[in-house]
């Protein structure tokens, strides 16, 4: 079984495609099996235990919300399953490849969102994709690149150093940046943060994409209202711990992580 | 070869800011200028004594430098999330390495361009008879203290007393270098009848070809979190 | 291979070491002859020689404990380096101080750039960024990995920096000891030799089973604290 994903390879005589972006079907294996599945999985620091013992199974071309206070370990697990950090104890596959032993395959096609993102000051917008599509091995024409920033809405802004830009707009850069290659699975931390009505729906938008495509979505936020509403699956992470959530009555109610520990108490 | 592509993306990625900002360049001319004067003076206008210090004279402002690039060598990557933002991409991560690399090596290099013209006037010392010599001497030293450098930098990056660790760790590790660099220069400027420089140059390339396979071997361990 | 933390053991080879010592060194002092040229200062070359010996030792100990570390990532090895390291400083340091004792009244220099004297200065510095590096990383794992990571291209350069003194020093003394030594200076010798491996044996075993303790206690302390 493949996975289709619409963020294809843009090149610049591909004909039929959409402003230089066109389908592209990802068809090496393993494509089975869930895309994320760790057990007992633990991550320390020093002797800070940040991640203790989680059993985690996420099926593929689902989205699971992973709401929690800060300082829970959302951003840590985010890390570990893109391979940026290497597990204490346990440990797991993603999408089929383990997290130990098969790091490089495993970033080919997961891509993560952070709450800075990791763009350049002092480069244009443009240039900042520019530097992602090198370092992912893509080939991409100047029309794919002004396509990307247009979907994000920031054409005009596509030569202005990064500096000058708000946080708002750095985030849409960020994510112009993750639309850049084809994904199984996208990690996004506290997406949301700093974003205006436009921006957060424009983060939906993404979502609802990623979902038709097949990639699997991983949402973290402390706040549970917003996370909750994209997904079929909520878990809440306190104090390094995986517990399930009551995903229907936090989306009805907005509760923030806080809240949640409440109820609970 | 998929490698070489994704070090170079961040080679052109450094200087693209380098240009941009200018911080270490002109910081490391002016470092660079600043030392030669002040041996200059030190040593006063014995030219025969100027040329048979030359070569060392030279390896030190050249070292010197280089420290103040290699600090600044992941620092560019402070501000974006740090050296995160590089490993997050697919591929080999030793790409990270040899894009730095390139990257040191080519400000270096740069800076020598300026100081061995400037060391010329100021020593009064006649270089371009030997001008391919000594660029093959200052290509082999700069390639070795780069590797070595890049490498320790990454190690010590996240440190707290970088500024000491850095050179402590460092010290020892170019003596060879140093040793080779320094003969061979002194010995293309003042004379080299019995042609002694080539030992030194052979000793270059190992040191060289030694350390970069070490380095390479060794730098994801260095990165590991 | 690993020397067990066993008290018994321990004191048997402490005391071995102290009777060894004290009777390496009696032999030494008077019994043996003194050299006909160099006369009674030449004994202490009976110190010298072991302590460097040992010096080098430690630090190659360092080294493959720190290969052993990052293959099995089991933090017994890094405890054995830090041992070695720590006792290998004071071997260094020991081997400088007798050659420079040795070195006034028979050449009458402090310091000679010998090669063997520059490397084993140069040795020093690398021992002490390995054990500086230590002492910035709380969490054990990352210490020992950095350390791991020193510890091994320190000692890949000792050779390297040792080939190219030699090439620089040329002319310098020859290294002595291929010279015909008298079996009673010889065997005077080793046993001084065997007598200091005992004094670093006994030092690693208690100095290990310290580690042990203190890798115990920081646990401890980072859950309760």
């Amino acid at each position: 079984m493949a996975v289709r994903s619409v963020y294809g390879r843009a090149t610049g005589t591909s004909p039929g495609s959409v402003a230089g972006l066109r389908e592209e079907v990802i068809t090496s294996a393993p494509t089975i099996g869930p895309a994320v599945e760790l057990q007992d999985f633990s991550k320390r620091f020093g002797w800070n235990r940040v991640l203790r013992g989680i059993d985690l199974r996420v099926e593929r071309g689902t989205t699971l919300a992973l709401v929690g206070p800060n300082g829970a370990g959302k951003t840590t697990l985010l890390k570990c399953l893109v391979t940026l950090l290497h597990p204490s104890g346990g440990g797991g596959t993603v999408c089929g490849y383990d997290l130990r032993e098969e790091t490089d395959q495993i970033r080919e096609r997961v891509g993560l969102v952070t709450v800075r993102g990791y763009i350049y000051d002092d480069l244009s917008a443009e240039e900042n994709l520019r530097f992602t599509a090198r370092m992912c091995g893509l080939e991409v024409s100047a029309e794919g690149y002004r396509a990307a920033l247009a979907r994000v809405g920031l054409e005009r802004v596509a030569d202005q150093r990064v500096r000058t830009f708000s946080t708002g707009m750095r985030k849409r850069v960020v994510l112009a940046q993750l639309r850049l290659r084809p994904l199984e699975l996208a990690l996004l931390d506290e997406p949301y943060a700093g974003l205006d009505l436009q921006g957060m729906s424009l983060v939906d938008e993404f979502v609802r994409e990623f979902r038709a495509a097949g990639t699997t979505v991983i949402i973290a936020s402390h706040q549970a209202g917003e996370a909750t509403r994209s997904a079929e699956q909520t878990l809440v992470l306190r104090e390094g711990r995986l517990e399930p959530m009551d995903h229907d009555a936090a989306a009805r109610s907005h509760l923030s992580a806080q809240d949640i520990g409440a109820e609970r108490a | 070869m998929e490698l070489m592509r994704r070090s170079w993306a961040i080679v052109w990625k450094d200087l693209l800011i380098e240009a941009r900002t200018k911080q270490a360049f002109n910081a490391m001319v002016f470092f660079a200028a600043l030392v030669l004067f002040i041996f200059s003076f030190a040593l006063g206008p014995d030219t025969e004594l100027l040329r048979e210090v030359s070569g060392g004279l030279l390896w030190v402002g050249i070292a010197f430098t280089g420290i103040l690039s290699l600090n600044r060598t992941y620092q560019s990557e402070e501000t974006s999330g740090g050296i995160e933002g590089l490993r997050v991409y697919p591929g080999d991560p030793r790409a990270i390495f040899l894009g730095k690399l390139f990257g040191n090596i080519i400000v270096l290099l740069a800076v020598e361009a300026v100081l061995f013209p400037a060391a010329a006037v100021l020593f009064q010392i006649e270089m371009l008879p030997h001008v391919g010599e000594l660029a093959v001497v200052a290509l082999l030293g700069t390639i070795g203290f780069s590797i070595v450098g890049t490498f320790y930098a990454a190690l010590t990056v996240n440190l707290r007393a970088r500024e000491v660790m850095l050179p402590l760790l460092l010290f020892p590790a170019l003596v060879p270098m140093l040793l080779g660099a320094v003969n061979a220069t002194t010995l293309i400027l003042v004379g080299d009848p019995m042609q002694d420089s080539d030992i030194w140059i052979r000793l270059l390339i190992a040191f060289d070809v030694i350390f970069f396979v070490i380095s390479t071997w060794i730098f994801p361990i260095a990165l590991e979190e | 291979m690993i020397v067990t933390s066993n008290s018994g053991t321990a004191r048997l080879i402490g005391i071995a070491a102290l009777v060894t010592m004290l009777v390496g060194s009696f032999v030494g002092l008077f019994v043996v002859s003194p050299d006909r040229l160099q006369g009674d200062v030449q004994r202490l070359m009976y110190v010298h020689v072991p302590a460097a010996w040992l010096a080098f030792l430690a630090f190659f100990i360092v080294f493959l404990m720190s290969v052993l570390y990052l293959i099995q990532r089991d933090l017994k090895w890094d405890r054995v380096a830090h041992a070695s390291a720590e006792i290998g400083v004071v071997f260094t340091v020991l081997t400088l101080a007798l050659g420079s004792m040795w070195g006034k009244p028979t050449w009458g220099v402090w310091w000679t750039w010998d090669p063997r004297l520059t490397t084993t200065a140069i040795m020093l510095a690398i021992y002490v960024g390995y054990l500086a590096i230590r002492s910035f990383a709380d969490d054990p794992d990352k210490r020992a990995r950095w350390a791991a990571i020193v510890g091994i291209i320190g000692f890949a350069n000792v050779p390297i920096v040792y080939l190219s003194v030699i090439w620089w020093r040329t002319l310098h003394q020859p290294p002595s000891s291929p010279r015909s030594v008298s079996p009673e200076i010889l065997w005077t010798l080793l046993f001084n030799l065997l007598a200091f491996t005992l004094v670093y044996v006994y030092l690693m075993m208690r100095r290990i089973r310290l580690a042990k303790v203190e890798g115990e206690l920081e646990q401890r302390v980072a859950y309760n604290g």
